[in-house]
């Protein structure tokens, strides 16, 4: 039997399939949309008047966007999208060419299929000459070589650094201080009682209780919160610091940043499991190795966007920097005032302090001598087990 | 919309809109946004047009399933247990142990079980809760259901209607987050900031009401709003139109900003930005 669908109905026709074209552009610009969203939105739009553009934008908003990030790109996509899906399809077509062959589900998987697709476009196209292959070579090597510039070149690990690594994440674990937690699980001594075991254990011996079973509050690390400066004067120890914290720090929650002139976010990267992706997705993240420092700005920029996300008061803040710092030292005494007054404790990883005589006279040493609450020397890079060992003394001090 | 407005609370309609949906689709709806603008308020808005009985949640740090959703009244069971002993076996001793009277009700398991026209559940803070807190959630976000093992299921008489908030001080879990419709809810414009103002402090002259909201407004404009930690809400406004209020103020000067500014701000570093700016802050519009 069918009916015809009354008029407007999202779940059938023309609009239907265009919320689902809809929402398979949204999911390709990185949205998180699955199916069940995109029923929901088709039965969200029974529940609206369709005529109005702005309503159909806010329903849509309500189902399809779960963060303030996405909401930009839902906006720019809808105007897109619901002035001409057309033109949509063909803009993002365009950008990746590999939607097309979506079109067609292959039956084979989509390695053989690419296999097998490659060699007739080979053997269609016009041999060029070498010449011109030989400019196409220098074009692309050039604007490799120019991005390269500035991205961070961390290499990945060579064998025997990562063993290294992973054995001193291993033997000297990095002892951040507990603190009690608010959920509270079975101890020999307690302030309360569990209930629940003391009712199974009743149910044990005919209803008499022989001890009473306790319950206290767990213990839990500090939260961390790592800022590794990946200036030029800093290059030779970014590399192997963040490789070791990213083992050593594996079971801790941890945000973790670079700044150099500006800040970037490599928490993302420390998600990886395996320190060589970690690495590698750091690269790229990175957008200002190598270059000057401006702590004081990039403290800006954490304090706005990410303040209230990544610092709070049970959080440790390890800052690594040799405190050569480029930028408005008023800004940075400021920044960092804020900091560490809103840390548990706030301890600086420096470089330079390994050197007889050292003192901090570089302006935004002196700062961050004022203000932290720890200072350790990084003794020498290339044994990584010293910094692990003065790390362990250093976290056992910090209260 | 209107009858939001009739109870006091004055959306846009981006977030009309988005309640529409979240009453006529029984989902859960997630609101983020800046500290004051009106989160917690919506709900009890919503209480107050719906008829339907508030409950609320409050999460923090270490909210365990049994502070949320249910509890087993141990001390109860145990003196059962004692006095039955003699008399019953002990599989008449379990089934009699495991009854809903010794079952303590808490804010998740009560929104489930409330009598017609059901209950406007608010959740509110969700992001101060930790994660495992959340997957305790997910059943009831999803099916509105909580399991109990000694008991089975219980399912909703009536969805509640279930309004999350989080300032964002941590990302949610996906998984929560697709099972709920998702609002971002922004500082009201203008106009509508004046019409709240002056519903929520109806003795406030029409001039200083709008010398107080153009003056908020700045704040948290550009240039101004990059100079303060946090711009103040609307819950700050009110409150300072209160405080206004209090002190028989009839127009704006800077002594007087001076005096109240710990009503708009609550860190010493915004205060002393603030005195500065007082001038181009008052300035007539141009």
């Amino acid at each position: 039997m069918t009916v015809s669908a009354p008029l407007g109905d999202a779940r059938h026709g023309k609009l239907a399939d265009n919320i689902v074209g809809f929402a398979r552009t949204l999911r390709r610009a990185g949205l998180p949309v699955d199916s069940a969203r995109i029923a929901l939105a088709q039965q969200s739009l029974t529940c609206i008047d369709v005529g109005q553009r702005q309503d159909v934008r806010h329903a849509l908003a309500s189902v399809f966007v779960s963060r303030l990030q996405d909401q930009g790109v839902f906006n720019e996509l809808f105007d897109a999208y619901f002035r001409n899906p057309d033109i949509a399809k063909q803009l993002m077509a365009q950008l990746l060419p590999q939607a097309k062959a979506q079109r067609h589900p292959p039956a084979r998987s989509s390695r053989a299929q690419e296999a097998l697709q490659a060699p007739p476009v080979r053997s269609n196209a016009k041999k060029p000459s070498d010449k011109e292959e030989k400019i196409e070579l220098d074009a692309a090597m050039s604007a490799s070589a120019a991005a390269h510039l500035k991205q961070a070149d961390f290499e990945s690990l060579n064998a025997s650094e990562y063993k290294l690594v992973e054995a001193l994440a291993r033997e000297i674990p990095l002892p951040v201080p507990k603190v009690p937690a608010r959920r509270r699980q079975q101890a020999t001594q307690g302030d309360q009682l569990n209930w629940s075991a003391l009712m199974r254990s009743a149910a044990r011996t005919d209803g008499d209780y022989l001890a009473l079973p306790k319950r206290a509050r767990r213990q839990t690390p500090l939260p961390l919160l790592i800022l590794v400066d990946v200036s030029g004067s800093m290059q030779r120890y970014a590399r192997l610091m963040l490789a070791f914290l990213h083992r050593a720090t594996r079971h801790t929650q941890r945000a973790v940043f670079a700044f150099g002139t500006e800040l970037t976010d490599l928490s993302r990267a420390f998600k990886l499991r395996d320190t060589d992706q970690m690495l590698s997705l750091s690269n790229l993240l990175v957008t200002d190795y190598g270059g000057g420092t401006r702590m004081g700005q990039a403290l800006v920029d954490l304090r706005h966007n990410h303040g209230r996300q990544v610092i709070g008061h049970r959080t440790l803040v390890l800052v690594i920097t040799d405190g050569l710092d480029t930028g408005d030292a008023s800004v940075l005494s400021e920044q960092l005032g804020w900091l560490t007054r809103q840390a548990r404790a706030t301890v600086w990883l420096n470089p330079l302090l390994r050197y007889d005589g050292y003192k901090p006279l570089a302006e935004g040493a002196q700062t961050l001598n004022r203000l932290v609450d720890q200072t350790l020397a990084i003794h020498n890079l290339n044994h990584l087990n010293g910094l692990a060992l003065a790390l362990n003394r250093l976290l056992r001090q910090v209260r | 919309m209107a009858s939001l407005q009739s109870v006091g609370y004055f959306p846009d309609r981006s977030l009309a809109t988005a309640v529409h949906l979240a009453m006529r689709l029984g989902r859960p709806l997630l609101l983020e946004g800046d500290p004051g603008v009106g989160k917690t308020e919506l709900a009890k808005a919503l209480a107050l047009i719906t008829a339907r009985q508030l409950i609320r949640l409050q999460c923090y740090d270490g909210l365990e399933q049994r502070d949320a959703l249910y509890e087993w009244n141990h001390a109860a069971q145990l003196i059962h247990l004692r006095a039955a002993q003699s008399q019953r076996t002990p599989e008449e001793i379990e089934r009699e142990v495991y009854q809903p009277r010794y079952l303590i009700k808490r804010a998740l398991l009560q929104a489930l079980q409330t009598p017609s026209p059901g209950a406007v559940l608010l959740i509110d803070e969700v992001d101060r809760a930790d994660e495992p807190f959340e997957a305790f959630l997910l059943e009831y976000l999803g099916e509105y259901q909580i399991s109990i093992p000694e008991l089975g299921t219980i399912q909703a008489d009536i969805a509640p209607l279930t309004i999350l908030t989080s300032n964002r001080t941590r990302d949610l879990n996906d998984a929560v987050k697709r099972r709920c419709l998702f609002h971002w809810v922004q500082y009201p414009d203008r106009a509508r900031e004046l019409a709240i103002v002056r519903k929520q402090v109806p003795e406030i002259s029409d001039r200083l009401s709008e010398q107080v909201t153009q003056f908020v407004q700045r704040l948290r404009d550009q240039p101004f709003k990059d100079a303060f930690s946090r711009a103040p809400g609307v819950a700050e406004s009110v409150e300072w139109a209160k405080a206004l209020v209090a002190l028989d103020t009839l127009a704006l000067d800077p002594e007087i900003i001076e005096g109240t500014a710990g009503v708009l701000f609550k860190q010493r570093d915004d205060v002393s930005v603030l005195t500065p700016m007082l001038d181009e802050l008052l300035a007539p519009e141009t």
